[in-house]
């Protein structure tokens, strides 16, 4: 595999300070490469290497195993198409002649555009969704074409590589998709692309490996399932996550709990938490935010409640998918119980899998919150919940309606 | 490629020559005598024939003539570098004269000709080349003073352009000063002035600008892609620094040329460009010797306005130029607020 794009131990920065050290990263054709990253970690200054608005002071980046210094201005504009953050427009050109700027690099020094350039640029203008505004002043376009317009602008240099730096950060949800499928459409025709994502899910999505940028440095490379992981994300991000699988695209999914910097640090008491089917979800969140100690129940992987207490780091019973709670499991919830200081059990329905959960509280019914109306519509064990329910109730468990008052009830009791 | 909406190259190249012509007719026609055009063209075409002269010949081929053309040649100087600033500051308020490089100009100029206050044939020569150091060092010195908080923006480089300019300006009336013998003609030459004008001058002139012009028409593409801002343009393949310091000293030798023999004149590079690209719009190709002709033609107006509105007084053209140029960077300043 011959890289078009490769960064061989590069250390990059500006003049007098160092941003990334030995950066190593090799880009071929028909990838896309995303670089992920906190603000400030330096992923632009990679990409800006490139171009030489940053400077490489040790290694050395190579375009076509051509190295970066011994291409000239125009020669390198040739081979790289650059999609900015944000583009300023402060004259008036049309958008036609924005986009032809492009040609540039390809243009001698007496040559003008040639109707060969505009069908080009018109072409790249179709592509990008951006033809009918060709004559258009390209200062009173909004911030989302004139991202759709640089996009076209660089790829009026037919590049055989691109680099996008957060470049579809000003677009709307449709355009961002349609920007990003076009780019993808690109790759799978042979352009190597280096792209830093702002947006985890979309780097996930788009990208076919993706690479961490923090610290000073690029992390191990490969693909999103393998690189997008909770400690990953809490290390680099300070962000517990729970990381699923997108149902529809099947791409990897980030979903943020909550900042590593908003627990408080004042310690209340133990919380039970029996839930699943992403009842308890919202308060494993709370509870957790509120400085308790919170275990959850018996949980079956690939619950989202499961991937929020294990993302949160929260003693719980892990079941296998659609396992039901044997005898182990309910004397583990049992001990978990009687360690707790208030048991909460949220709104979710009962059947034969899950009944050792409400089973094994049997000895905490007098620190017991119910969340929700108990009745037929939550109980598919024949009746059984049903009893049990009505035996915490009998020696001491609390109705609640909703999440709020289960809180406000869960203070009362701690 | 030109918008639909805009008059081709071409064709506006083509009127403003057109226009230029006029006014130059008008500029040497009018005066304390004034010459018919039918009598202009006959005497300029004895004067080429060398045919003998007839008797108003003599005012109109050796003092009009040569005022005429040096004032579109200062004009077209000084437009030109207002253009080459603009593109390169990514600033319509950037000018030679705010900027202060005319006062560095001035200054330079000043040194040289007390330095050779008794070789008149060196001055050609040094003049020119004092002008044109000073322009340069001044530039630098503004731009780097203007940078000095991190990223370049208009009002530290305005603010610096004036500072710098003041501090200029007394330097030269020091230097001016410790040599009192030639203040008046100094005096009068820095206010901006064509009185002196004479061949010598328009043959010294012309080169200067013809470098000056055909340098940066040949890279109307990158004065473009300068617009979209130092980064993008690299990403598109300008080699930038490279670019940054040609358009600095092509800057600089239309500054120089312009005051080496007609002084401090403001607002022409200012006012000049901004009308041009009202009309046609930003693109170089066009903007830059549209600039040019508009530049001359304005300076042509301003000279003819300097001789004859308080005839037989005659005012300094730059005093003619600060009058209308002042109150449009005002308007300017004002537009720009409002648009923030």
């Amino acid at each position: 595999m011959s890289a078009r794009l490769a960064y061989e131990t590069a250390s990059v920065g500006y003049p007098g300070v160092t941003v990334i050290r030995e950066a190593s990263l090799a880009v071929a054709s028909g990838e896309i490469v995303g670089l992920i990253g906190p603000n400030g970690a330096g992923k632009s200054t990679l990409l800006r290497a490139v171009t030489g608005t940053a400077t490489v002071s040790a290694g050395r980046i190579a375009l076509l195993g051509e190295p970066l210094d011994t291409l000239g201005s125009r020669q390198r504009a040739r081979v790289v198409g650059v999609v900015p953050q944000s583009v300023s427009a402060a004259f008036s050109f049309n958008a036609l002649e924005f986009v032809l700027m492009g040609r540039h690099p390809h243009l001698g020094r007496l040559q003008h555009v040639e109707s060969a350039d505009i069908a080009l640029a018109e072409e790249v203008m179709e592509r990008t969704d951006t033809l009918r505004l060709a004559a258009e002043p390209v200062d009173t376009l909004s911030g989302g074409d004139l991202q759709r317009l640089a996009l076209a602008q660089a790829l009026a240099q037919e590049p055989a590589v691109l680099l996008l730096d957060e470049a579809t950060s000003h677009l709307d949800l449709n355009h961002r998709l349609q920007v990003l499928d076009l780019v993808r459409e690109l790759a799978d025709g042979g352009l190597a692309v280096l792209a830093v994502f702002h947006d985890l899910d979309l780097a996930a999505r788009f990208s076919d490996r993706l690479g961490v940028v923090s610290d000073g440095a690029l992390g191990p490379i490969g693909s999103p399932r393998d690189v997008l992981t909770a400690p990953l994300l809490a290390q680099v991000f300070r962000v517990r996550a729970v990381v699923g699988t997108d149902a529809v695209t099947g791409a990897v999914t980030v979903t943020p709990v909550l900042r590593e910097e908003a627990v408080t640090g004042t310690q209340r008491g133990k919380v039970l938490v029996v839930g699943g089917m992403g009842s308890a979800a919202p308060l494993l969140r709370r509870l957790h935010l509120a400085g308790y100690e919170v275990s959850a129940a018996a949980l079956n992987r690939g619950d989202v409640d499961q991937a929020v207490a294990e993302a949160l780091g929260m003693a719980h019973v892990a079941l296998p998918a659609f396992g039901e709670v044997d005898e182990e499991a309910e004397n583990a919830v049992v001990r978990m119980a009687e360690d707790a200081d208030a048991v909460v059990v949220c709104e979710v329905p009962f059947g034969r899998a899950n009944l050792g959960n409400l089973r094994a509280l049997a000895g905490a019914a007098a620190r017991t919150v119910l969340v929700g109306e108990f009745g037929p519509e939550r109980d598919f064990s024949g009746g059984a919940a049903g009893a049990l329910v009505d035996q915490l109730r009998a020696v001491g468990a609390v109705s609640v309606a909703d999440t709020e008052t289960a809180l406000r009830e869960i203070a009362r009791i701690t | 490629m030109a918008a639909p909406t805009r008059p081709r190259r071409a064709t506006v190249i083509a009127v403003l020559f057109v226009a230029l012509a006029l006014v130059m007719l008008a500029g040497v026609g009018f005066g304390a005598v004034s010459v018919g055009p039918a009598d202009i063209v006959r005497a300029i075409g004895r004067a080429i024939t060398g045919e003998a002269r007839a008797a108003g010949d003599a005012v109109i081929v050796d003092i009009r003539l040569p005022r005429v053309f040096l004032a579109a040649l200062v004009g077209a100087c000084l437009a030109s570098a207002g253009v080459l600033y603009q593109a390169l500051f990514r600033n319509p308020l950037a000018d030679p004269y705010i900027l202060g490089m005319s006062a560095g100009a001035g200054l330079g100029a000043v040194i040289a000709l007390t330095l050779t206050a008794s070789a008149t044939a060196l001055r050609f020569g040094v003049v020119p080349a004092g002008a044109f150091l000073g322009a340069v060092l001044t530039i630098v010195l503004v731009v780097r003073l203007a940078s000095l908080r991190g990223t370049l923006d208009v009002t530290s480089l305005l603010l610096a352009g004036v500072a710098i300019s003041y501090a200029l300006s007394a330097l030269t009336s020091f230097v001016m000063v410790f040599f009192r013998e030639s203040m008046t003609s100094v005096v009068f030459w820095m206010m901006g002035g064509l009185t002196a004008a004479s061949w010598p001058y328009v043959f010294m002139v012309t080169p200067m600008l013809a470098l000056g012009l055909a340098v940066p028409l040949f890279a109307t593409r990158e004065l473009n892609l300068m617009l979209l801002g130092e980064e993008r343009a690299g990403e598109l393949g300008v080699d930038v620094e490279r670019f940054k310091r040609l358009l600095l000293a092509v800057g600089a030798l239309l500054v120089a040329a312009a005051v080496s023999v007609s002084g401090l004149i403001g607002f022409v590079g200012l006012m000049t460009p901004h009308m041009v690209r009202l009309v046609i719009g930003p693109d170089h190709r066009v903007l830059l010797p549209a600039s040019a002709i508009g530049g001359a033609i304005v300076m042509v107006l301003a000279d003819l306005a300097a001789r004859t509105v308080l005839a037989p007084v005659e005012i300094p053209v730059g005093i003619v130029t600060a009058l209308v140029g002042g109150p449009f960077f005002v308007w300017l300043l004002v537009r720009r607020n409002g648009h923030r």
